[in-house]
């Protein structure tokens, strides 16, 4: 019954088979095993590392924005963040369907994130509501022990103290696009310094289990909050030059500070509320701002160009001079009009001037001592010299979308059209008509060229040490002998009897300055005299006044450059205001020497 | 008389140095690895598991003590019993993780296919211990064994248990092989076998289906199915060669890793202690089946052999299917790692393959 030795022998020699098979097999999970946790480590180090840490972003304070007198214009405040995390979908509802009863939910939100859940990583946050009124706030805090994946979290929103009164120069933020939700600024201030505002990122890294759920945090870096900037603009001119300015419907008016170039105000007429912009502007209103026809969002400081007027005969005059082709005793006769090729050329004065020099000719804009004077000195010359006054380029300024205007010369209308230079157009071009076009702000800085006497003036908005006492380097000095004699006519047409702005620039401090009208279409014969009220509002010429005050010593402190769009008269509208500024001003000023 | 025969076995106990050294190392191992995946809380399921151990020893003790006669003498009974456990676990067993594995005795919840195992070697020990080299040769007289392996393994895939079926079959088949079946049939059995798996597809159950499309493509569903194997491997993997340190893997005390204390505790100690530790533990196994073997070589009649090689049989089919799955090499199906996963049924399991290994041993000159 019992078996044999020879199957014992046959199931030991068996079960050698068998354990070899073993053995192999065996052998196989070592090497499989040697494979992962060896040859493969990294990669699995890596996917186990990103199972557990979440990195999560902490965003940095904006720095905040401080006018030159200390007033804080641009700062941070607090908000409460609603967020929720997406999670399973029943549990999501349910969170919502709670949220509900203390915040209202439209259809179309709730829409949203829904949509929203499915499109991002899972436990990651997406926002519900940027800001809580204090009553959701409190009606949530109650409900909030009953809530998973739902969180409140305290978030920056910009803030603006003088929103419409500096919404060109400081600007406003906007979220930027990937889940960050960073402010990035947008235009002005904001825009331009925005890599010193925004400041560092920070981070959090957390360890989360496989539910999503944060354990513990491993590590952080702090973010570091960006620099406050200080600007250079005094918050009480400002609001005082753009209540001035806002009595019309358009406009816009700098005022530099020439002992180190500084702009004191920076003002756009008409001007936006920053504040909507920055945290709950709705599709509407956002439509309606950009399709106003008064462009509210342009600066018309720096970004809107016109053609200069009378302004640019100063221009023409410190080229003649400079360039000899007339003396400040040279005299033209002005009959009221100038014929050059069988087309005459009128004088804004239809009965002449009779015999003018130079000085005599910038105080009473008289057209046709310029447009004889520009018959001798060329397109060219007077292309040049506009250029050394920084008309045609940026001002540099630091501010965003700033236009370089448009000097005519030869060669640019060669290009530009292909056909040459026809010699009326240096008439008109001499009276600051035609094609040239220069922003406020390069006015303003031609004349801070001039007075300094110094060709790298440059206005800045940015209060730091480097850019104090830039007027002390003469690295470029403009010829004294030439431009006290433009000097002197400026101080006659604010001054003298006969000036343009007489009447309304005459003080005790004493101001120099130049009224300008520009035209916006060609005057026909039969409107010849009519008064500008006359016309309709866009086809009234813009005012522009240019000054500067006071003279102690021939050495001005301000420039004050007004523009009034479609103002009418330079002397009549745009010099008053420029006159109320100057008083503001000074007044100021004495009150601050006090 | 009685008395003096349980003093002489116990005091026979030093025979059996090796097997305790292995057995020490590996409930060592065990007690530290469910300490790890409870988050290093001495918490009451790891006393559980301790207190299972301890069970385990004394039903071990209880095993060795009963005369090694019973075991041949009851084959076919023990057999018969846990067949007809098995076919009431189909009928009216409880339902619990999808499967009906278990059969609820209301003091013990108890799974008959744990001990299926066991009856099944007993029952082929018993079979072929009769059965001469000559006859084995014959065809026709392999049939009750092979009728033997596969009506449980039915009964348990059913169940369905893919893992506990694919034991039964690896054991069935191999202690078939040992008892002299010609090879070349066996050979074109495993083949035709293989050929016919395709047919098989049919009567799995949607959950292993996914399983096994899962393991031919664990991308297939990373975050669903394929999900425990990609995190049992980014588990290991991070282990590098000398691991995360103790209670410091991150996998699974995250609870990245599904069942970590239970089919995939081989994981949770690789994690922790690398590529060492987990040879280690491979290692250990081996020993323990090389022992198995050893006392089946030691003894000298041929159902203590089928026994011992069955047992080793057993034990290596948990330990290679359970180490292949948690390391994607082959589908995960369900299958404890001996001794070291926490469950009693499995502890039972081979604490008494152990109690009949050391009671094989001291009875190996017994004819």
């Amino acid at each position: 019954m019992l078996r044999n030795d020879d199957s014992k022998k046959e199931i030991q020699r068996r079960i050698i088979i068998v354990f070899s098979a073993m053995l192999f097999l065996m052998g196989l999970l070592i090497y499989e095993l040697y494979y992962l946790q060896v040859d493969c480590h990294n990669k699995y180090a890596m996917l186990s590392e990103k199972n557990r840490v979440r990195l999560s972003p902490s965003l940095p304070k904006r720095g905040r924005i401080f006018t030159a007198d200390g007033k804080l214009i641009a700062s941070n405040k607090y908000k409460y963040k609603l967020t929720i995390e997406s999670c399973a979908e029943n549990i999501f509802l349910k969170n919502i369907e709670l949220l509900e009863t203390c915040i209202d939910l439209s259809e179309e939100e709730k829409n949203d994130l829904l949509e929203m859940r499915k499109k991002v990583p899972r436990y990651s946050p997406i926002t519900i509501r940027d800001g809580l009124s204090w009553d959701e706030y409190a009606k949530l805090s109650l409900i909030f022990y009953k809530l998973n994946h739902v969180s409140i979290d305290n978030v920056y929103v910009r803030e603006y103290s003088l929103p419409f009164e500096l919404s060109h120069v400081v600007g406003y933020t906007s979220k930027s696009e990937n889940s960050l939700q960073i402010l990035n600024g947008k235009t002005g201030i904001e825009a331009s310094m925005n890599a010193e505002l925004i400041g560092e990122l920070g981070n959090v890294k957390t360890e989360i289990n496989a539910a999503g759920r944060k354990m513990r945090i491993i590590d952080s870096v702090d973010p570091i909050s960006g620099k406050d900037v200080t600007l250079t603009i005094n918050s009480e001119i400002q609001k005082y030059v753009f209540d001035l300015i806002s009595a019309e419907k358009a406009g816009s008016c700098v005022v530099l500070d020439l002992t180190d170039g500084s702009v004191v105000a920076m003002v756009s007429v008409p001007g936006f509320d920053t504040n909507l912009i920055s945290s709950k502007i709705n599709r509407t209103q956002w439509n309606e701002m950009i399709k106003d026809p008064l462009t509210p969002l342009m600066n018309r400081a720096i970004t809107g160009t016109y053609p200069p007027g009378s302004v640019f005969k100063l221009v023409v005059a410190f080229a003649a001079l400079s360039e000899g082709v007339i003396t400040p005793k040279d005299t033209v006769f002005c009959s009221g009009g100038v014929t050059l090729d069988d087309a005459t050329f009128h004088c804004w004065n239809r009965y002449g001037h009779g015999r003018v020099n130079v000085c005599d000719a910038i105080r009473m804009s008289c057209d046709c001592f310029f447009f004889e004077t520009s018959k001798k000195l060329g397109i060219d010359k007077i292309a040049e010299y506009a250029e050394k006054f920084g008309l045609g380029k940026q001002t540099g300024i630091e501010l965003p979308n700033e236009s370089s205007g448009l000097l005519p010369c030869k060669k640019w209308k060669l290009l530009k059209y292909g056909r040459s230079w026809k010699p009326y157009e240096t008439l008109i071009t001499s009276i600051g008509q035609g094609a040239l076009l220069v922003t406020l702000m390069q006015t303003a800085t031609m004349f801070g060229k001039l007075y300094t006497n110094n060709y790298d003036f440059a206005p800045t908005i940015i209060k730091s040490p480097k850019n104090e006492g830039l007027s002390g380097k003469e690295t470029n000095p403009i010829d004294n002998k030439h431009a006290s004699v433009i000097k002197d006519a400026l101080h006659q047409v604010c001054n003298f009897w006969s000036g343009t702005a007489v009447r309304s620039c005459k003080a005790d401090y004493e101001i120099s300055g130049k009224t300008g009208s520009s035209q916006v279409r060609k005057i026909k014969s039969n409107e010849a005299g009519v008064s500008q009220k006359n016309f309709q509002w866009h086809l009234r010429d813009h005012a522009f006044f240019l000054g500067v005050a006071p003279q102690k010593n021939k050495n001005p402190r301000y420039v004050v450059a007004v523009l009034i769009e479609h103002g009418g008269g330079g002397s009549s509208v745009a010099a008053p205001i420029a006159r109320k500024i100057f008083d503001k001003l000074i007044l100021t000023e004495e009150n601050g020497n006090r | 008389m009685e008395i003096d025969k349980i003093k002489k076995r116990f005091l026979f106990l030093d025979e059996f140095k090796i097997l305790f050294l292995i057995m020490f190392l590996i409930l060592i191992v065990s007690i530290l690895g469910q300490f790890s995946s409870f988050n290093g809380e001495f918490s009451a399921s790891v006393q559980k598991h301790i207190v299972r151990i301890v069970g385990g020893i004394a039903v071990m003790c209880f095993i060795y003590l009963c005369d090694f006669r019973i075991w041949n003498h009851f084959a076919y009974v023990f057999y018969a019993v846990t067949f007809f456990a098995l076919v009431v676990v189909e009928l009216l067993g409880t339902i619990r993780l999808g499967a009906q594995r278990w059969i609820d005795l209301y003091f013990f919840i108890f799974q008959p296919s744990e001990l299926m195992k066991l009856s099944l070697i007993l029952a082929l020990s018993r079979y072929y211990s009769t059965l001469s080299l000559a006859d084995a040769q014959s065809l026709k007289n392999h049939a009750l064994p092979i009728a033997l392996t596969l009506f449980p393994t039915i009964l348990v895939l059913k169940q369905p248990d893919l893992g506990t079926a694919g034991v039964m079959f690896i054991v069935g088949c191999g202690m078939i092989f040992l008892s002299g079946f010609p090879i070349k049939t066996f050979m074109l059995g495993i083949v035709s076998g293989l050929l016919l798996c395709p047919f098989g597809w049919h009567f799995l159950r949607d959950y292993q289906r996914n399983r096994i499309l899962t393991f031919m493509d664990p991308d297939r569903d990373p975050l669903g199915t394929g999900y425990h194997v990609l995190q049992s491997k980014i588990a290991i993997g991070s282990g590098h060669i000398l691991g995360k340190g103790f209670l410091q893997g991150s996998q699974s005390k995250l609870n990245f890793l599904p069942e970590k204390n239970t089919d995939f505790i081989f994981t949770t100690i690789a994690e922790e202690f690398g590529f060492a530790g987990s040879t280690f533990i491979i290692l250990l196994f081996l020993g323990l089946i090389l022992y198995f073997f050893w006392c089946g070589s030691e003894t000298k009649t041929v159902f203590a052999k089928f026994l011992c090689y069955g047992l080793g049989l057993l034990l290596f089919s948990h330990v290679f299917i359970n180490i292949a799955m948690v390391m994607g090499v082959l589908p995960v199906v369900g299958i404890p790692l001996p001794l070291l996963s926490y469950g009693g049924s499995s502890m039972i399991t081979f604490m008494i393959s152990c109690g009949l290994i050391m009671s094989s041993l001291a009875n190996r000159k017994v004819q």
